[in-house]
């Protein structure tokens, strides 16, 4: 009938057993696949590069310098990578459990918010108290900003990728409102923060390098995530992504792991905004998140979510980013063409998932038409 | 409309099928088949499951190609090479599965990928269209609602309506009342002799045969892709000789079944009802099964069966009722279905199986969350490669391999390792869904070993299929589902094509207990 020849295969319940689906729902890429994406990347921002008058191998030599070349490039980058890689290990677990949430970046500015608030609080106390109390605020922040999307999905299967993306618009409103009005000292001009509270800063480890206290987070974090994709519970959690109905049948329960993976990532996020304002800025910005949500879940899937690949995906991005700032400034290059390289990294692993990508938006989309309107 | 020069719709004979073969793989899915669709009738076409029905359906709305034969519209030579020119030549096909974009409204349905659609959409004119027809048929389908906020039998009256406003001369209707409960069923009978009335005939193919009583002319028979009937009165017809004839000869004792001893009642249902908005679900069943004994669920596919087995394994909230394994109620929670020793092996291996997941892990999943082969939380992976191993080599996978990933093996393999993760213990209740479909002989007589094998060691075993032969191999005792509800139970010796036909096609009067 309608749209008949948009459907091929015929009926799906009278059709033969179908093969397993190897590939069907898996989110997560292979090692090859991202390093053949990271390699289209660099000889296609090398011809970009050379479209545009410069010689790659002095840009790329001059972003490795920058990126690895001394004390300070080296610090550079891992405090770079650091919240990249704590953001991606959170998304992975929910990836993992076969969840796509994009809201990390709302959940930093949360987690940020929820920091500066719980510091604040215990500006009196010692440091030893105010800075784990900060951290607890800032991942609990994050989780609350994840809590009602997990709530929809498990109960009302709205989709998360829109509600988390919705939810991140949420964030970046209220702390516009809260650095205008509450949160603003009375003589600050631009929409900012008191400067965060001395006893609870994050200092620098490494003098003369921005080596902060977020590279230790991030290596725990790691090491947590490590274990958890070795544990019990976090093989539970990996089959109910693979096979939701499989893991159903043997006794785990959906809703949990939707809504604690969730969590989990939102709780790793939110300790990223903590890192932001008690350690590298020291005050809460508008653009305190930087880009640091967006670029976590790409490092997230680029890394397959698994421990190595997010780790070599969020050092890959930590010196794009270093290395192209210090390209500009030695070289004279700018550093969009490092931006751009970021671009095409994140281009050429997207076309590996180009059915996955259409088959979610198409999800998406049936969310927009449904606003508003009971969803079973 | 599109009328073929020299075409007069009013004589010649709307469909034609002469001599029309299909083969899929090794499967002659249709096999020199004749049909004659005449003008002003609603002619039934009914078959068992893999019949044949669909393929032909699919053939004539030119969805996919016969192999030889060919087939005739309206007097002319018709040979359509894709749907779309089935619909321009005025086949409509509604599918079981329809086909309406449930994201939109009925009236942008309407209009999407309809013959010579004009390129702009009118909203208003598009609605009134639909308000229109839907008069005519005095229906309510709702043009501005979206499909996907309309309850199933409004869908379909939505598609059938689409399919009139696009000018369909002949309708396919597959299956359309098999998730409809009665008094939807009863619209669309009336649905369709208004369209017959309005003389446009109709190929209606079903299984259930009392309501083709009421609606059909004639009716042709499938039967493993042969016409064993062709074109017979309905009402001169006796049904009961029809659903035998569906059928064929049931073949008892092709497997030597071994000699179990029947101990006490280990499964008891009692009452047990299940809603389900995709499938029929199961209303008001009872039956016991004992340790050592086998019943066989038979039904046609879609009349329950899935939701039986989500019950009987936990899977599921009951609507009412209890299922109680030796005495301990397992309702709706899978955990404890486990924790009682309920196995269940899944109709559909893509469903029972992690298929990106390695041979061991799948073997072993049944003990996930249970702390055995974890220290400190963390799963030791020798371990379970080891237990992994001698599951494998127990259940004879091959290659027997721990670490190869599940869907690297064959059917019949995965079929085996599910059963390996399952059967690892003796179950004391066994939940077997189709445990034999799609395998190979030698992979179906290992399936059915371990079903005996199962019966043997004390447990009780379900098998819920709608193959007839793998029930008679296995079962002891069979019990029939029609649309939810149990329309016949009797022991195997009893069984015989006239008594399965008539329960399966719903022509028994609904029992209310059917425990032996
Ligand atoms: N696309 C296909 N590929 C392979 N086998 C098929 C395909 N479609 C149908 N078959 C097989 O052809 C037979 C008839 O199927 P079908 O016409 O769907 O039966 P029915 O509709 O009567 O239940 C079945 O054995 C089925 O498995
Ligand atoms: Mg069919």
């Amino acid at each position: 009938m309608p749209v008949a020849d948009t459907f091929i295969g015929g009926d799906v319940g009278d059709a033969p057993p179908e093969p397993l689906e190897d590939e069907g729902r898996r989110l997560t890429t292979s090692l090859s696949t991202s390093c053949l994406a990271v390699l289209i990347a660099i000889v296609l921002g090398g011809l970009i590069m050379l479209m545009s008058g410069e010689n790659p191998l002095t840009a790329y030599t001059a972003m490795v310098d920058g990126a690895f070349g001394s004390k300070f490039a080296l610090g550079e980058t891992l405090s770079r990578a650091a919240p990249l890689a704590i953001v991606g290990y959170g998304t992975a677990v929910a990836l993992r459990a076969g969840l796509i949430t994009i809201g990390a970046q709302g959940q930093v500015v949360a987690g940020a918010i929820g920091a500066l608030v719980t510091a604040q609080f215990f500006e009196s106390a010692p440091s030893a108290v105010a800075i784990p109390a900060a951290a607890l605020g800032g991942a609990l922040f994050g989780m609350a900003w994840v809590l009602i999307p997990a709530l929809l999905r498990a109960h009302f299967s709205v989709n998360e990728i829109l509600s988390t993306l919705l939810f991140t618009e949420f964030a970046a409103l209220l702390i516009e409102y809260l650095l205008n009005n509450p949160l603003k000292p009375p003589t600050a001009i631009t929409p900012q923060s008191d400067p965060y509270p001395d006893n609870g800063i994050l200092g620098l480890v490494i003098d003369g390098t921005r080596f902060h206290v977020g590279v230790f987070v991030a290596v725990a974090i790691g090491l947590l995530f490590v274990w958890w994709v070795r544990s019990d519970r976090g093989f539970s959690y990996d089959l109910y992504g693979e096979n939701p109905n499989l893991a159903q049948s043997l006794g785990i329960s959906g809703n949990r792991v939707i809504v604690n993976s969730l969590l989990i990532s939102g709780a790793t996020a939110g300790l990223v905004g903590w890192i932001q304002a008690a350690g590298l800025l020291q005050r809460v910005y508008v653009e305190i998140a930087s880009d640091i949500g967006f670029f976590g879940l790409v490092v997230a899937f680029l890394g397959g979510a698994t421990p190595g690949g997010v780790l070599v995906a969020a050092l890959l991005f930590g010196a794009l980013q270093s290395g192209g700032l210090a390209m500009q400034s030695s070289e004279g290059i700018p550093a969009s063409l490092s931006d751009i390289i970021q671009a095409l990294l994140l281009l050429g692993f997207s076309i590996r998932y180009a059915p996955q990508i259409i088959r979610l938006t198409r999800g998406v989309m049936a969310n927009f038409t449904l606003i508003g309107k009971r969803r079973k | 409309m599109t009328s073929e020069p020299g075409a007069d719709p009013a004589t010649g004979t709307p469909l034609s099928v002469r001599g029309v073969s299909r083969r899929f793989g090794s499967v002659q899915a249709l096999a020199n088949v004749d049909f004659t669709l005449e003008s002003g009738e609603i002619h039934a076409l009914v078959g068992e499951n893999g019949a044949g029905k669909s393929t032909l359906a699919k053939i004539v709305a030119g969805s996919i190609r016969s192999d030889s034969g060919s087939m005739s519209l309206f007097g002319q030579p018709y040979r359509p090479t894709s749907r779309r020119e089935g619909a321009a030549a005025g086949v409509a096909h509604v599918r079981q599965q329809l086909s309406l974009v449930r994201g939109l409204t009925v009236a942008q349905n309407l209009q999407l990928g309809r013959p010579g659609a004009p390129a702009f959409f009118n909203a208003a004119s598009a609605r009134a269209e639909v308000e229109r027809w839907s008069d005519e048929f005095s229906l309510s389908v709702p043009a501005e609602t979206l499909v996907d906020d309309m309850p199933l039998a409004v869908r379909q009256q939505a598609e059938i309506l689409i399919a009139v406003a696009w000018g369909a001369r002949l309708l396919i209707l597959d299956e359309p009342s098999s998730a409809l409960g009665p008094l939807e069923t009863k619209a669309l009978i009336a649905l369709c002799h208004r369209l017959r009335s309005e003389g446009t005939p109709i190929l209606y193919i079903s299984h259930r045969l009392p309501e083709l009583a009421e609606l059909a002319d004639r009716l042709t028979v499938l039967r493993a892709g042969r016409v064993v009937v062709e074109g017979a009165d309905v009402r001169a017809a006796d049904l009961r000789e029809v659903a035998t004839l569906m059928i064929g000869d049931v073949s008892l004792l092709e497997v030597n079944r071994p000699e179990i001893e029947q101990g006490t009642t280990r499964l008891t249902v009692t009452d047990l009802s299940v809603s389900s908005t995709q499938e029929i679900g199961c209303h008001g069943l009872n039956f016991e099964v004992a340790g050592g004994e086998i019943l066989g669920v038979v039904g046609i596919a879609g009349n329950g069966q899935d939701s039986l087995a989500k019950a009987l394994t936990g899977q599921v909230k009951l609507a009412s009722g209890h299922v109680l394994v030796d005495g301990e109620d397992i309702s709706g929670s899978a955990r404890q279905a486990i924790a009682a020793g309920v196995a269940h092996l899944h109709e559909d291996r893509s469903t029972g199986l992690a298929a990106a997941f390695s041979v061991a892990d799948n073997a072993t999943a049944r003990h996930v969350r249970s702390g055995r082969f974890t220290r400190f939380g963390v799963r030791l992976a020798d371990k379970i490669a080891r237990h992994a191993g001698e599951l494998v080599e127990r259940f004879q996978v091959r290659p027997p391999e721990p670490a190869a990933r599940a869907s690297s093996l064959s059917g019949g393999n995965q079929q085996k390792l599910m059963a390996a993760r399952e059967l690892e213990k003796n179950p004391t209740v066994l939940v077997a869904h189709g445990p034999t479909k799609g395998l190979d002989p030698e992979a179906a007589k290992a399936m059915r070993d371990r079903c005996f094998a199962s019966a043997q060691a004390g447990g009780a075993v379900v098998v819920i299929s709608a193959d007839l032969d793998e029930v008679s191999d296995l079962a002891h005792r069979v019990v029939v589902l029609y649309r939810g509800r149990v329309t016949d139970a009797f022991p195997i010796e009893e069984m015989t094509s006239e008594r399965l036909g008539a329960a399966m096609a719903g022509l028994t009067e609904t029992m209310g207990d059917a425990s032996g």
